[in-house]
């Protein structure tokens, strides 16, 4: 302990070596300030990513102004800080004591300092603060004009359930874990939870709202064609509200389509077609996986309350994600794989596997009451023909 | 009774073990408090450690979700309950009485009997990693997430009744404080000659005493919803989850304030001491205090923006949160002006004074842009929120309380704590937390959400979190430095003398330790700053000053004698709340411990026959 204590005795402190190098002002310093500098603003530059779920990267008028504000802000907070770190090292540096020093000038305070540093922040502040309240005004709803498409999102542990009242033509849809919405289209959310508390967030779209049960909440965005490169176009969420076992895999997408894209998939929603033996096959044993998971778009909102009901009263039931238009996604699991034949098949034998603490297998009895799926091989290929509409 | 006061006498001894035990002394407590509360000050750092080793890469597997979840939710409990607030009251304990004047507390043996609480409360809720029923609902366990339909298991029992039991140690010690803040000043010591941390320790045990009834009012809610089918935050039945909420933050915004201000008053106490002049504005500090005192009642809902408060209440909370950034400024600008002009120390306590006003200034801009509703839509529940609140209670609370230890140290023991370990702690520390916490911003502006296990290569956040991971590294050797500094220094610090830093407050003209009775005569003030005052004065008449001078017999000073009832009434406690997590028989049992604990209290002597202090 005592060779430690040796190795780790320089009386010199670093910030003094630092400031002696300062008030020798050679040109080796400057060098290495201007190099630290730009070392510093090239970082800092790299690590504000433009990546899946980055703020800075917005594409429609929510975000964007989110984004402005935020902005401002940091850029006043910059400057705030750089003054007031500068004036306090540079203080802390300048009156460091000198050998043989005396009693320095006991000063007590100033009333017109004390003033003017209380009316400057305040004015400062009003003045940003005025704007963020106009802001949180224009930013409440879409705007009064805009041709709105509604759709009702409910949070479930660990995934969300779009429910489209008229997707297009008075037509009902219900799908899960991806949300697809015609471009440059202001989208009103209504948001429920069917069980906890949850937070519906697609960063380049929008700020996040919280999904609360008992509670009915909205939010709104708009995808703008002017800032998106090509269509469709996929933009990635994830649940921010700590919601239990699996909330970091609660993770979810907004599908932008063009207008045509989006008609044709409202047009084309249904069950898969089982026009196949093995589709037929398939059907016959998604009965077993019906008892949760709905097929249609129409009826299931009376389908997923007796399930609720038969969950909270612990029974082998749970209100689970609607697959009737499965086939059309690019996902599986809440955003979790990539939607194929191999995936899904992996997902179906062993849930707990890709999605940890999901209640598929523990609630399943009849399905995984040994321990393992109870489904033949000829059986699980053929449901998963059946749902992907493999021909 | 008189068989009870019969079975424990009062003791009369302080030596060994049953005298830390039955000590009343506020020294003593004082330091029950610090060692307890810097334990669990490593072991919460160490779960810090397991997550940042776990978040250090991604889709990392060595903990899972539910590992992960009981680590967060214990990492914050305890660094908030049992180690930012603990640390204040050593603080309060050991420094209020000397900094006033007083030979104690106003009700030593209440003082006792809050440090037991606290104790018992923690080891209580630490009891869940032994039956394996460990909280997991974060620190703040949002309703109905911790209802019995989606948390089954008694962790959340565990989590609501130590932090009952942990409140009524903080209300005990709050009301102690106030008395004694407000009743026992030496003569002279008007309230605005009051050192500032004096002052904070006022502020804060008034927040204490009015914020929490409200977590209790909810804590009680929440274990008869788990355990008596009550519906107050069951959705099921009709109950409200937002009113949980609102209720954890009435109290928790206050709470912020409680764990912030005391460190705003050591740092209050240092930087006047190494700069050689007084605190510049003194009345406006105090009095910018107050009003953070005050407004930090009406910023709550700021915790809520998301929840669909809607524009109206969005505004509200929005400006008042964006006001009370106003006296903050001002206190650091009448710090940065306390050491303008002065004769600047960098000794080791000054370090880290300086070092928690350079990391608050961060943590409090940052408050800034998500006091603003719209841009935290983005912020809420991210890891730019994580890097804020480490600004604020690591680079704020936690490099004060350090400044703390370094400063009064000497005072404590006699012995100085090692100035070079000191200053190698410092920067590793200070660059530590920087490297851990500064990249938190950038990954939580990138969109990663708090509370995850686990996030995609495809995210992008991998290597600002493996940044973060390696400053925890240096965190963790800065502070493995200041715990070889603390035995190292404890065995053969250089001896520290009565007054070693030149410092303006009573405490400084004692010996060092003080004696059990600190003043042998009380000391009288006539101003601020009254050791600076009675130094001037003495060396302006050519006489230098020695430490205690005693024109008393100290033989006649009579001190509160130690006593077994505090321990056993704290006993008692403990036990009915364990009697709710095992069978209520044993809180039959702990009923009647309390019960009779108090009877014997309320029966005490003041002092035990023969004792002579």
């Amino acid at each position: 302990m005592f060779e430690v204590r040796d190795s780790l005795k320089p009386q010199v402190g670093p910030l003094t070596r630092f400031s002696s190098r300062i008030r020798g002002g050679g040109h080796q310093y400057r060098r290495f300030a201007k190099f630290a500098i730009l070392a510093a603003v090239l970082l800092l530059l790299l690590a504000c990513s433009t990546g899946r779920q980055s703020t800075w990267d917005p594409v429609g008028p929510v975000a964007e102004r989110q984004l402005l504000l935020f902005n401002v802000l940091l850029w006043v907070m910059v400057a705030v800080f750089i003054i007031v770190e500068g004036v306090l090292v540079y203080a802390a540096i300048r009156y460091r004591r000198r050998p043989g020093q005396g009693l320095p000038n006991q000063t007590h305070g100033n009333m017109t300092l004390e003033i003017t540093w209380t009316i400057i922040p305040t004015i400062l502040i009003m003045a940003l603060g005025i704007w963020s309240v106009i802001t949180i005004y224009e930013f409440d709803e879409p705007p009064a004009s805009a041709d709105v498409l509604h759709v009702n999102v409910t949070g479930h542990q660990w995934w969300f359930e779009f429910e489209y009242e008229d997707a297009g033509g008075g037509k009902r849809i219900v799908t899960a874990n991806e949300l697809r919405v015609p471009v440059d289209r202001a989208v009103r959310l209504t948001l429920e939870s069917d069980d906890v508390l949850h937070s519906f967030w697609i960063p380049k779209l929008a700020g996040k709202i919280d999904v609360v049960p008992t509670r009915t909440n909205h939010l709104w965005f708009q995808a703008d064609s002017d800032k998106i490169d090509s269509l469709p176009a996929t933009f990635y969420g994830q649940c921010a509200e700590f919601c239990g076992i699996a909330h970091a895999l609660m993770k979810f997408r907004v599908r932008v389509l063009d207008q045509e894209d989006y008609d044709a998939w409202v047009r084309n929603y249904g069950p898969p077609p089982a026009n196949t033996e093995q589709a037929k096959q398939g059907q016959r044993v998604f009965g077993n996986c019906a008892m949760c998971h709905s097929i249609d778009g129409e009826n299931d909102s009376q389908a997923q309350a007796s399930r609720k009901q038969a969950f909270l009263s612990g029974g082998a039931l749970v209100p689970a994600p609607n697959l009737t238009d499965l086939r059309t996604r690019e996902s599986l699991a809440a955003g979790l794989l990539d939607l194929n034949k191999e995936n899904l098949k992996r997902w179906i034998r062993n849930p707990e596997d890709v999605k940890p603490g999901n209640y598929m297998k523990s609630r399943a009895a009849h399905l995984y009451g040994t321990g393992e799926l109870s489904l033949s091989d000829s059986d699980l290929d053929a449901v998963v023909a059946y749902l992907l509409n493999l021909q | 009774m008189a068989t009870i006061t019969g079975v424990l006498a009062r003791p009369t001894g302080y030596a060994g073990i049953w005298g830390w035990i039955t000590t009343v002394d506020h020294k003593r407590i004082g330091v029950l408090y610090g060692v307890t509360a810097f334990i669990m000050l490593l072991i919460a750092g160490s779960e810090a450690g397991i997550m940042r080793a776990q978040l250090a890469q991604p889709d990392s597997t060595l903990v899972g979700p539910e590992t992960f979840n009981r680590l967060f939710t214990m990492h914050a409990t305890a660094m908030v309950f049992m180690v930012i607030m603990p640390l204040s009251a050593s603080f309060f304990n050991f420094v209020v009485p000397l900094a006033i004047g007083a030979r104690d507390v106003a009700f030593p043996r209440l003082n006792a009997f809050s440090y037991w609480v606290f104790l018992f409360g923690t080891l209580l809720m630490h009891a869940s990693f032994l039956v394996g029923q460990v909280p997991n609902a974060g620190w703040f366990s949002y309703a109905n997430l911790t209802g019995t339909s989606y948390s089954p298991n008694a962790g959340l029992d565990f989590w609501a009744l130590g932090l009952l039991i942990l409140g009524i140690s903080s209300v005990a010690a709050a009301l102690n404080f106030l008395v004694t803040i407000v009743n026992m000043r030496c003569p002279g010591m008007t309230m605005m000659r009051m050192p500032v941390f004096i002052w904070m320790t006022l502020i804060t045990s008034i927040l204490l005493v009015l914020a929490f009834p409200v977590i209790t009012v909810g804590l009680v809610e929440l274990v008869m919803d788990r355990n008596f089918g009550t519906h107050f935050f069951d959705t099921a039945g009709g109950g409200d989850p937002i009113l949980w909420q609102h209720l954890f933050w009435v109290f928790g915004h206050p709470e912020v304030y409680i764990l912030i201000l005391p460190p705003m008053g050591v740092v209050s106490e240092i930087l006047p001491t190494f700069s050689r002049k007084p605190l510049f504005g003194y009345p406006v500090v105090v009095f910018s205090g107050i009003v953070i005192g005050f407004m930090s009642w009406a910023v709550w809902s700021h915790h809520m923006f998301t929840t669909g408060m809607g524009p109206t209440a969005l505004t509200v909370f929005t400006i008042t949160t964006m006001l009370i950034a106003v006296p903050t400024g001002v206190k650091i600008f009448n710090w940065i002006a306390t050491v303008w002009g002065g004769s600047v120390d960098l000794k080791t306590p000054m370090l880290f004074a300086l070092g928690f006003i350079s990391l608050f200034i961060i943590g409090g801009l940052s408050g800034v842009s998500h006091a603003v509703a719209p841009s935290d839509f983005q912020q809420q529940d991210t890891y730019y929120i994580v890097a804020h609140i480490h600004y604020v209670l690591f680079g704020g609370s936690i490099f004060g309380i350090l400044a703390g230890i370094y400063y009064w140290f000497p005072k404590l023991t006699g012995r100085m704590l090692g100035e070079g370990m000191g200053k190698w702690n410092f920067w590793l520390t200070f660059v530590g937390m920087n490297l851990t916490f500064f990249p938190m911003h950038f990954v939580g502006l990138n969109g990663m959400p708090r509370r995850i296990y686990t996030y995609g290569e495809e995210f992008g956040w991998g290597w600002l979190n493996m940044l973060s991971s390696l400053g925890y590294v240096v965190l963790f050797i800065g502070m493995l430095l200041f715990v070889i500094n603390l035995i190292q220094s404890l065995r053969n610090g250089r001896a520290a003398g009565h007054d070693p830093w030149d410092a303006p407050t009573l405490e400084w003209s004692i010996s060092s330790p003080p004696p059990v009775y600190n003043f042998a005569e009380i000391p009288h003030v006539e101003g601020r700053d009254p050791y600076w005052t009675t130094k001037q004065r003495a060396e302006a008449e050519g006489h230098p000053i020695t430490a205690g001078e005693a024109h008393v017999d100290v033989a006649t000073i009579h001190m509160p004698s130690p006593s077994y009832w505090p321990v056993v009434i704290a006993a008692g406690i403990t036990l009915i709340a364990a009697g709710l997590l095992t069978h209520y028989a044993l809180s039959f049992v702990g009923g009647i411990i309390a019960f009779l604990g108090t009877i014997g209290w309320s029966n005490e002597p003041a002092a035990a026959p023969q004792s002579h202090h």
